[in-house]
């Protein structure tokens, strides 16, 4: 089968590209392992956490491009990546939207009662920007282990709810059963009076991401009702469901568009010629299908997502072998302190302006393939509050510099 | 028997508000006093005694006072018979064995049971083979202890059995003197073909020339020292975790007693003491400092690495002198590759180093292949001390025999005992050597029981299959070590704990592939959750990941550094912990 676009990789940037390719018009193969890092991390839309406080982020990126060239974002510039974050933002309509503070980072509360900045964040996050101290009635449920109401309320001098649902019959209870039942009005109706009643004077109330899959803003309203206070959510530990509706309303959004998806299958080996990529082969428990396209996006993110490996005295790349931007010695990938930032964050393929990989005397590998996402080189996205950012930016300007 | 008193408890006794401390007497003919079980009720029979009705309730909700906290007695000034320093194996032991003849002690550990080096070390149930060429006399006293342990202690043991191997470059030479020496020191040993090995452990190297089976065994050094612990609390004995002895008091050629320090608190006060024994470890000598005595111990560092899954069924010993890089021992879930031998001077702040990292990989994978691919979940080391004799150079040639020093003897001062070196396993009998000394300047004579007394907790099992069974539909905190919330409550309930740590020494929480990476976090809710959080439960989180990173990151690449980048990306990313 032949394609315009083949793309590697199911994380935010490989989306992302997919997005702006069907916007064009193009005919997609999107393959990968599954939901990407997206039901791992991206609760919000991080696009440069590190810049001082009150500068609105059009000021900041300037500043940082300034002093960081290879930075991906140096390669986009502040006016694209605007545009890629309107690319992305319009395909969530209302009532699950994503807004930004006025331009500016917010600061979200965290499961450990700390705050971190981010850019975008969606609608059932935002009463967390008004979170202080006693406003907020934080809401935890007995069995649920990845959520500890006490242990925020104590660091945000707030009180806290535990619910119990022993009639459940569990003593366990994960993020997607809870949101499960969140799902259902009667649910709903029964801890949310429970929760009128533990009110006292809160007019905030926050309990983790479980407002539900499908229709999160109705869960929201509906318990707002009969609280009468606005209810938010607080991420926590993976497995996101924030992700998941991310992930969620792309591929619907995809599938609309006419895009050919493959999830779960591996790629067996690629067929190259000279400085071209042909084709992929693609097992399929027991047979292996060839797919040919005129182009290529390797989005495989970085050690999770499956993009890079690390042996013990090598980092390499898993789908092209290309060279990764890297020290050999394994002592050297990591500062000796956990919360430093470790060197081998910064790993990667170092790409031309049209996200053309490059060897080590800086020519294009092949004429055909880009690379785009965290598996770039130049970043240290986590230490910077810059991954979604940099996945979106990425990946809209990687098909889009592509096709046009 | 004979009537003759032993003076071996300090009696108080309440005048209005203030207690006074006092040496007492007991008969050994008045049963009903020698056999107490618990200092509280020898309070309480005391205060009948000598005090009036009215003050007796006033005593009685005293002692319920002291009960709580322990430490209040301490800062009023107390007073042991024998106060025992160190709290790993070989002071619990004593603990124990003085316990069971009667003579309950006090204990004083730094910080948690065993935090030394007994819990900082290989986990071999040693048959003595190893040693049976070089050191024929530390070889006997493993086999005898190795007996012994099976026997009281089952349920920290794994009897896994043991191989040790001839490789190609090895040669034959070395395992015929090896047969020879075990013989003499009565240590079975079968002799199997490399078919037969390869057949018991198919992840040997396929080239072996020989293979020879030992009982050795794998041990749960943590259950064990526990289980001393407890027992030697049943009956008597009293425990000061996270205190500090920071010098010895001396009068004329006695010890009168220590300087101790809190570290909850940062306290200090002086405990009165007959007799003092030093346990210390590898602290031996820094503990005898501030009398300017001197055993001459040397420390070595020992550095393992713990694989992600179970190598094989046995202990794999290669079959030369001790060297580096030589025993795979395997225990629960996993392997641990050991060890090195590296001569430090500090007894704190040491690290595995990448060298170490490469020679053990080097040497192991020589005995099982596999290694070269393995992934690991940590790396850790120890420090052993080693005693000096003299025209010995090679640390590895230094006795792992141990030393039991009467300084009456050695430096006049009449009642002091240095005991260290030795093994985990040999920790029985060096508990026994020392209270018979302890005895013999008492002047009592009362046999050892331990070698034939089970521990507490010797008819539960250790298998994870156990535990399996147990789980039911309990909430799980730890899912790489399948520990239970319950487990955890309970233990908040029940022991005065200072840190994080304590609890992680009593559970497997944080053992297994995560290394805690999820699991901390859970612990920390459900600490902050039932009101027993240690304070600022972020700083402690942050303490937490950055001790964790120590073992984690010289044994960090392949698959492990997928789940490092999860875990940075919880901790550094969605909860933004800087
Ligand atoms: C790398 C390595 C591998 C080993 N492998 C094995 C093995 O496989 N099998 C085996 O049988 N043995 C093994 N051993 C030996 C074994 O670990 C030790 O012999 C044993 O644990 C010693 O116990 P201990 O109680 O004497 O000393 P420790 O466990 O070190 O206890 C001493 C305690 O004293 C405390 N302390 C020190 N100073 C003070 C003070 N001033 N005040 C209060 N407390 C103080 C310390 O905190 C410490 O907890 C190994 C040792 C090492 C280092």
């Amino acid at each position: 089968m032949h394609y315009d676009l083949i793309i590697i990789g199911m994380g935010l940037s490989g989306l992302m590209a997919a997005k702006t390719a069907l916007d064009l018009k193009k005919r997609v193969l999107l393959i990968g392992k599954g939901m990407g890092g997206l039901t791992l991390f991206s609760n919000t839309i991080d696009i440069l956490g590190r810049i001082p406080e009150n500068l609105n982020l059009k000021d900041g990126l300037f500043e940082w491009i300034k002093d960081h060239p290879e930075h991906p974002y140096s390669k986009i510039g502040v006016e694209g990546i605007e545009e890629a974050l309107s690319s992305f933002i319009s395909i969530f309509p209302p009532p699950y939207t994503f807004q930004s503070l006025n331009g500016r980072n917010a600061k979200l509360p965290t499961a450990i009662g700390t705050f971190r900045p981010t850019y975008l964040f969606p609608s059932t996050l935002a009463g967390g920007t008004y979170l202080k101290e006693g406003n907020t009635l934080i809401v935890g449920f007995k069995g649920f282990k990845d959520f500890y109401a006490g242990y925020m309320a104590k660091e945000f001098k707030c009180r806290h709810l535990t619910l119990s649902l022993q009639d459940e019959g569990r003593s366990e209870l994960t993020a997607t059963y809870l949101s499960r039942l969140m799902e259902k009005e009667g649910f709903r109706e029964r801890i949310g009076s429970q929760i009128k009643n533990a009110l006292k004077g809160e007019s905030l109330v926050a309990m983790p991401p479980i407002l539900g899959l499908r229709d999160p803003m109705d869960a929201k309203k509906h318990l707002e009702a009969i609280t009468g206070v606005e209810v938010f959510e607080i991420p926590t530990l993976p497995p996101s469901l924030l992700g998941m509706r991310l992930f969620n309303r792309f591929k619907e959004y995809l599938l609309e568009r006419g895009v050919d998806l493959l999830i779960g299958n591996k790629i067996s080996k690629v067929q190259i010629k000279s400085a071209l990529c042909e084709g992929i082969e693609v097992y399929h428990p027991p047979i292996t299908r060839f797919y040919s396209a005129d182009h290529f996006i390797l989005a495989t993110g970085r050690f999770i997502g499956g993009g890079l490996e690390a042996e013990r005295e090598r980092i390499s790349e898993t789908v092209f072998h290309l060279p990764v931007w890297s020290t050999r010695s394994q002592d050297k990938w990591f500062g000796e302190n956990f919360f430093d930032d470790h060197p081998i964050h910064g790993f990667g393929i170092s790409v031309d302006p049209s996200f053309r990989p490059l060897d080590s005397e800086g020519k294009p590998i092949f004429e055909n393939v880009r690379v785009i996402g965290t598996i770039l080189s130049g970043h240290h996205s986590l230490y910077e509050g810059s991954r979604e950012g940099i996945e979106i930016s990425t990946g809209y300007w990687g098909a889009k510099r592509l096709l046009e | 028997m004979a009537s003759f008193p032993i003076r071996f408890v300090t009696g108080i006794e309440a005048k209005g508000n203030i207690l006074i401390f006092l040496s007492i007497a007991i008969s050994r003919s008045e049963p009903s006093l020698i056999s107490l079980t618990s200092w509280d009720s020898i309070y309480i029979k005391l205060l009948k005694k000598s005090i009036p009705h009215s003050s007796l309730t006033k005593g009685m909700n005293l002692v319920k006072r002291w009960k709580r906290s322990f430490f209040q007695i301490i800062k009023m000034g107390l007073k042991a018979e024998v106060l025992i320093v160190g709290g790993g194996a070989t002071g619990a032991g004593i603990a124990r064995d003085l316990a069971r003849r009667g003579i309950p002690s006090i204990l004083i550990e730094k910080g948690d049971f065993a935090s030394g080096a007994s819990g900082r070390n290989h986990g071999l149930l040693h048959s003595g083979a190893r040693y049976a060429v070089t050191d024929p006399q530390a070889a006997k006293e493993c086999i005898q202890e190795n007996r012994i342990l099976r026997k009281i202690a089952p349920h920290c043991i794994e009897e896994t059995g043991g191989l040790f191997i001839s490789l190609p470059e090895d040669g034959l030479e070395f395992r015929d003197r090896f047969l020879r020496a075990c013989e003499k020191v009565g240590i079975p040993t079968q002799p199997l073909s490399p078919e037969e090995a390869l057949t018991l452990e198919p992840e040997l190297n396929p080239h072996l020339l020989s293979a020879i089976h030992v009982p050795d065994g794998a041990i749960d050094p943590f259950t064990l020292v526990l289980s001393n612990v407890k027992d030697a609390e049943d009956h008597g004995s009293k425990f000061l975790l996270h205190t500090e002895v920071l010098s010895i008091l001396v009068e004329k050629d006695k010890v009168k007693g220590v300087r101790v320090k809190d570290l909850c608190t940062g306290e200090e006060s002086t405990i009165e003491t007959s007799f003092l024994i030093n346990a210390t470890g590898a602290w031996a000598d820094y503990f005898l400092k501030s009398l300017g005595l001197r055993i001459g111990i040397a420390l070595s560092k020992g550095s393992m690495m713990i694989t992600n899954r179970r190598l094989g069924q046995r202990v794999i010993n290669r079959c030369r002198p001790p060297s580096d890089g030589d025993i795979i021992v395997p225990n629960h879930t996993v392997s641990i590759l050991g060890t090195t031998s590296i001569r430090v001077e500090e007894i704190e702040n040491f690290e595995v180093t990448p060298s170490e990292v490469s020679l053990l990989i080097q040497e192991t994978s020589k005995m099982i292949p596999s290694i070269n691919g393995c992934r690991f979940i940590r790396a850790y080391a120890g420090i052993r001390p080693l005693f000096i004799e003299q025209g010995k150079q090679n640390d590895r040639a230094i006795s792992r025999g141990f030393v039991l020093i009467d300084h009456e003897e050695r430096d006049g001062i009449k009642n002091l005992i240095s005991i260290t070196g030795g093994k985990l396993i040999t920790y029985r009998l060096m508990a026994e050597k020392t209270s018979d000394l302890i005895c013999q300047k008492m002047g009592v004579t009362i046999s050892c029981t331990t070698h034939s007394v089970p521990l507490p907790g010797a008819n539960q099992s250790l298998a994870l299959r156990e535990r399996l069974k147990n789980l039911g539909r309990k909430e799980i905190l730890c899912d790489c070590e399948l520990v239970k919330r319950d487990e955890v409550e309970k233990i908040l309930k029940n022991e005065k704990l200072k840190e994080l740590q304590d609890i992680l020494h009593r559970t497997r929480i944080a053992k297994g592939t995560c290394q805690g990476g999820f699991c901390i976090y859970r612990l920390l809710g459900l600490l902050n959750e039932s009101g027993k959080d240690f304070g600022d439960s972020n700083k402690i989180l942050k303490g937490f990941l950055e001790e964790r990173w120590k073992g984690i990151h010289p044994v960090l690449w392949g698959s492990a550094v997928k789940e490092e980048e999860m875990i940075e990306g919880i901790y550094k990313g969605i909860f933004n912990l800087r």
